[in-house]
């Protein structure tokens, strides 16, 4: 029953090295209200929208290679019957819990890269997630987006976690991202408000850990002023679809942010697989759709790619309570107006599994990001991964 | 009369309170300062004596509930309503305790056990079961760590968090065994998948009734042919496999660095010393040994505190006990800090650091502070204001405030429970620096 940040003993450093990220250089309440009213995100600047899904989820049940008999063979117990299929080549088929994805497919704006992992991938929903938010295969001590962060002139606003805790993949060396909050933000009320922003300057004498409580203060007070006035204060829908709703309005909003990352939970499925892995699925698909539909008919239409992941799928064969264990690789799918729609790598071969039972790995997810820091963010992919210059190209 | 205290034994004595016992009651830091480090050390790792401040909190008896109601009936949904209070009730029982506690030690190792054996009730769904575990943690909670090992392999709720219920001969469901030994036990990469598939085997032949919690064994259903796990071949079950992975000399140094990471600090390392006093796997001797640390005076070792030992630091400091505020509030507050007990984000417990410092957090925190200064004594009365700000720090164990905090707080010692209110939510009270 995994579902979420992973604080396992090489990760406890890795998420260490954030605190550090306290240091950084502060900007005044002033400056980051002007700044960011002042300067919306420019025109066609691309801009990527992370789905995280916690807990592994199992790629076999959601793009599904429903005429390989191996599949109705080894999971008998939880493979989709064809009522539950929504075939888009001869071979594979999007769970029919995905609408709206297979007709955004349709339309060729889903990529699906296959059997994507990394090399000797680790069956730890820990271990593997902080592979994936690190983008290092060796304990890199920060974020993929952090590093990309540090790079940035510095801005509260360059990345957004919805949320109430900050991803580890927002997490620099110098730098991490602000969180807003579905329900809305509320600011200190009482005779005692007008002292709170004093408690957010900062001080020389404060270690490091209070330098970052004194910005917390401030970064509520600037995130209220720019996004508080968008974000709806009572918020319908389901977990996913309210992050995503508010993700849709602020960049439709042009706010000043490259990078968001919204998630969902509880992909874990060990039993009873089929009930809770098609909700789940059934929330994201409906979530994405209205994303997509927003996105569409707002300012940035042609601006934004989505990239759904997770930190390993499943394994091939079922357990006897209807559900499967960890696995390794994949699919990841990539959705944008911009996109070119399509299959991508190669698919992991159900006829070779590894002495686990396992798919192999066809895709590095170091290629995935490296198409998007090179197509979305710009940015030479070895300067954020380290010893990495594959870069997988969907756009 | 000792000499004024210097910053470094403020430092150390703040930290001892704040990390071992939930934060000073009110005069405590002061009396503490005065009587020295040694005492301050003796006085944190009491345990076992009279404690007049935790009988006050009355013993939480909850019914067993039975099984789930089937469909959508008047009955089932007086069973849940039933669930959602009794877990209210659970929560702020738990809460009194940590903070009516005069000899705190014993719940605060519990708390630390509960982030470890991370369940969460979102799983287990009965909150009597998740009071049985609560209370083997807390019988085990300084004792023998293969003791409670063996009792928590066994334990209702961590079997049906972690699906043991559907873990069969046939085909294992490895979740239990996985967990087991990566978070629990032994730590990531020191076991194979080989081990995984082993353990889940040796963990075959127990079914958990969710509603009470109670694990019956059925040798009928138990894989009872010997297995080869970490090393070794013997046939196991559930116990001998707990005793199996807590034998190991990796199972020393995972723990030592999980007591290390969320007590001491997460950018430093425990020494190897610190290793060697849990040879026997005794608790206590570790935990005497990590209060004995010279690693108090490093200025690297600075934590900041999770939301609910923030918020029980708070109340303790204000003499506020937590079920005297409205239930679901302040279980809605912890939990958009990202902190309620009983429901850890997943069976790798809670985030940790600057992770709980959002801007988003600080929104909660002001509310939570709010509410607990509307019920509470807030502080320093009897000094003279240009003396307040600084009794202020004495009363809430702050080894010393920041210019800026110093000069906020000087603008509201008028009214004391402004001042309370603002120095609570002060950067330095946030942190254990």
């Amino acid at each position: 029953m995994i579902n979420c940040e992973f604080d396992r003993r090489r990760f406890l450093q890795w998420t260490g090295a954030g605190m550090f990220a306290a240091m950084s250089a502060q900007l005044s309440l002033e400056s980051l209200a002007s700044a960011a009213t002042d300067s919306p995100l420019p025109a066609n600047t691309p801009i990527l929208v992370l789905v995280t899904l916690y807990g592994g989820n199992d790629g076999l049940n959601t793009v599904v290679p429903f005429t390989d008999p191996v599949y109705e063979s080894a999971r008998s117990n939880i493979a989709l019957s064809p009522s539950q299929l929504l075939p888009f080549t001869d071979s594979l088929a999007f769970n029919s819990s995905l609408p709206s994805i297979n007709t955004l497919y349709g339309h060729n704006k889903v990529a699906i890269v296959q059997g994507v992992s990394y090399p000797n991938p680790s069956l730890s929903h820990f271990s593997s997630m902080a592979i994936w938010q690190s983008a290092s295969l060796t304990g890199l001590s920060s974020g993929w987006i952090g590093r990309w962060l540090d790079q940035q002139p510095h801005n509260p606003f360059n990345a957004i976690g919805v949320g109430s805790t900050l991803p580890p993949a927002f997490v620099g060396v110098k730098s991490v991202a602000s969180m807003v909050d579905v329900s809305g933000i509320q600011l200190p009320w009482g005779p005692v408000a007008s002292l709170l922003p004093r408690l957010g300057r900062s001080s020389s004498s404060d270690v490091a850990l209070e330098a970052a409580a004194a910005t917390s203060i401030t970064d509520l007070y600037s995130t209220a002023s720019l996004l508080g006035p968008l974000v709806p204060t009572s918020p319908t829908g389901s977990t996913l679809g309210q992050q995503l709703s508010l993700a849709s309005t602020l960049i439709n909003a042009n706010v000043p942010t490259r990078v968001w990352e919204v998630n969902l939970s509880s992909f874990d499925t060990h039993t009873g697989e089929q009930l809770d892995q098609n909700a789940l699925l059934g929330e994201v698909d409906a979530a994405i759709g209205e994303f997509m539909t927003s996105i569409s008919t707002g300012s940035r239409a042609n601006d934004v790619t989505v990239m759904i992941y997770s930190e390993f799928g499943r394994r091939v064969a079922s357990n006897a309570s209807d559900g499967t264990d960890h696995g390794t690789s994949a699919p990841v799918l990539l959705i944008g107006n911009g996109v070119q729609g399509g299959l991508y790598g190669e698919p992991a071969p159900m006829s070779a599994l590894d002495p686990n039972g396992n798919l192999q790995v066809t895709t590095d997810f170091r290629s995935v990001y490296g198409g998007l820091l090179h197509d979305v963010l710009a940015t030479p992919v070895s300067d954020i991964i380290p010893s990495w210059n594959t870069a997988l190209s969907v756009h | 009369m000792r000499p004024t205290s210097s910053y470094e034994e403020r430092l150390v004595t703040a930290r001892l309170l704040h990390r071992f016992n939930f934060g000073p009651k009110p005069g405590q830091y002061a009396d503490l300062l005065q009587r020295g480090v040694e005492a301050t050390q003796s006085t944190v790792l009491e345990c076992g004596l009279a404690d007049p401040g935790l009988d006050s909190v009355a013993p939480l008896v909850l019914a067993n509930l039975g099984p789930f109601p089937q469909g959508n009936t008047p009955v089932a949904t007086a069973f849940w309503n039933t669930i959602e209070l009794d877990s209210g009730k659970l929560v702020m029982w738990w809460l009194d305790r940590m903070v009516m506690a005069d000899h705190p030690l014993t719940e605060r190792m519990t708390w630390f056990w509960h982030g470890h054996w991370a369940t969460s009730i979102s799983g287990v769904s009965y909150p009597l079961t998740m009071q049985r575990q609560n209370d083997t943690l807390r019988t085990h909670a300084l004792a023998n760590f293969e003791d409670m090992a063996k009792s928590m392999v066994v334990d209702g709720a961590l079997n049906v968090w972690l699906n043991n219920n559907e873990n069969y001969i046939q085909s294992p469901n490895e979740n239990l065994a996985r967990e087991f030994m990566e978070l629990m036990t032994l730590g990531v990469n020191k076991f194979t998948q080989h081990d995984v598939t082993a353990a889940a085997r040796a963990l075959t032949g127990y079914s958990t009734n969710q509603a009470t919690g109670a694990v019956v064994f059925d040798p009928k259903q138990h894989f009872s042919t010997p297995l080869s796990i970490l090393g070794t071949r013997s046939k196991l079950n559930a116990e001998s496999f707990a005793s199996l992975a807590v034998s190991r000399d990796d199972n020393a140094r995972f723990i030592t660095d999980r007591a290390w990471f969320r007590f001491v600090s997460g950018s430093t390392t425990a020494p190897a010393s610190l290793v060697g006093s849990f040879a026997s796997r005794d608790i206590s001797s570790l935990t005497s040994a990590l209060v004995r640390s010279p690693a108090w005076t490093n200025p690297a070792n600075a934590l900041v505190k999770s939301p609910v030992e923030w918020f029980v630091g708070a109340c303790r400091a204000l003499q506020v006990r937590p079920s005297s505020l409205n239930t679901n509030d302040t279980q809605w507050e912890l939990s958009q800090m990202g902190q309620l007990p009983f429901n850890p984000p997943n069976v790798g417990g809670w985030t940790y650091g600057q992770a709980w410092l959002s801007g988003v957090a600080f929104q909660y925190r002001f509310e939570l502070a709010q509410s607990i200064v509307a019920k509470g004594a807030p502080g320093p009365l009897s000094v003279p204001k240009l003396k307040m700000v600084q009794a202020c720090a004495d009363w809430l164990g702050v080894p010393e405030w920041s210019r800026r905090t110093a000069s906020a707080l000087a603008a509201a010692v008028g009214t004391p429970s402004e001042l309370a209110l603002a120095a609570l939510l002060s950067p330095e009270y946030a942190v254990s620096a």
